[in-house]
């Protein structure tokens, strides 16, 4: 079990470049290698302070056992952060220049402090157009009971 | 709280606007954004980076994370719906021309429509996330539930 502790991530996206997929060899389909990680309701204040949500459902217990979520919750847009968080340094969307168009994304239950949550990823599709290489990236996070916390896709022009 | 969704999504009228609070970008915020997220794109940080050639996209120097906006949207959508009992259940949206350093943008949701289903009331809201000249930097829409039961609520 991998506990999520943000500060504990590679953060230089051109270490080990050469060693992820370009466009070329991005195969719609194939699974992308991912590791469960667990959340802390510390990361989860901690995520929701640096993406700029102060909304106390995510810090406070007491208020938010007042809410209809009954405790905190993580931020919808968890996933942001849990698709970096589960993949490798050698994922292709570290590839620096990857340039995101667009995301949806469907929401089912709230991720909460302790969840283990669990990436499946592919590339859905990729593209050219307008002469620029295109990807759809599809994932699915769920919780440690195999419930959907969310679904969603994201549009990006990769890197030449 | 007290928790009657039905009578919350009855108050709900088409053509309402929620706008959200206004968002500045600095390095100070994109650096936060980039820890995060663990998005470390040179896109955010690196000013030499952004003086290269992006084949068919160009850029005027380093750009905010582009799910930056979706945080601001979900920060919106999420602030009014606690209070009424509604539940966030899809966001898409496009980024439509790249944010950068000092601009400030803000987001806003239109209630374009609501629906009943077999199982439960629903609304569509259109989104906009505009910057400081009036510019639409992002558009989408989003979707929010009022079920009789809160979804994932605890037993």
């Amino acid at each position: 079990m991998t506990v999520l502790k943000l500060e504990e991530y590679e953060n230089d996206f051109w270490k080990d470049v050469d060693n992820r997929k370009t466009w070329d060899q991005i195969i719609p389909g194939e699974l992308r290698d991912t590791k469960p990680v667990t959340l802390t309701a510390e990361v989860i204040a901690q995520f929701a302070r640096l993406i700029g949500d102060d909304n106390p459902l995510y810090h406070d217990e007491a208020f938010a056992r007042t809410t209809p979520y009954g405790g905190i919750i993580a931020p919808p847009s968890i996933h942001i952060v849990l698709m970096f968080a589960c993949t490798g340094i050698e994922d292709w969307m570290r590839s620096p220049g990857t340039i995101n168009c667009g995301q949806s994304w469907s929401y089912n239950i709230p991720a909460r402090p302790g969840d283990t949550l669990t990436m499946r990823g592919t590339a859905l599709d990729k593209f050219i157009k307008k002469d620029r290489l295109f990807a759809i990236h599809e994932n699915a996070f769920t919780n440690q009971l195999d419930q959907v916390i969310c679904t969603g896709r994201g549009w990006t022009i990769r890197p030449v | 709280m007290t928790y009657n969704p039905k009578a919350a999504f009855n108050a709900i009228e088409a053509g309402f606007e929620i706008t959200g609070r206004a968002f500045t970008v600095s390095r100070e915020t994109i650096a936060d954004f980039a820890l995060g997220s663990l998005d470390f794109n040179p896109l955010h940080f690196d000013d030499n980076y952004m003086d290269g050639d992006f084949g068919k996209t160009q850029f005027d120097g380093v750009i905010m994370h582009g799910m930056q906006n979706f945080a601001v949207i979900t920060r919106t959508l999420t602030d009014w719906l606690l209070e009424r009992g509604g539940y966030h259940r899809r966001l898409e949206t496009r980024w439509l021309t790249p944010v950068y350093l000092g601009d400030t943008i803000t987001p806003k949701a239109t209630v374009q429509r609501k629906l009943e289903t077999d199982g439960s009331r629903w609304v569509v809201f259109d989104i906009e996330v505009v910057n400081q000249k009036g510019v639409m930097v992002a558009r989408g829409d989003a979707m929010a539930e009022f079920a009789d039961v809160f979804p994932g609520a605890p037993a």
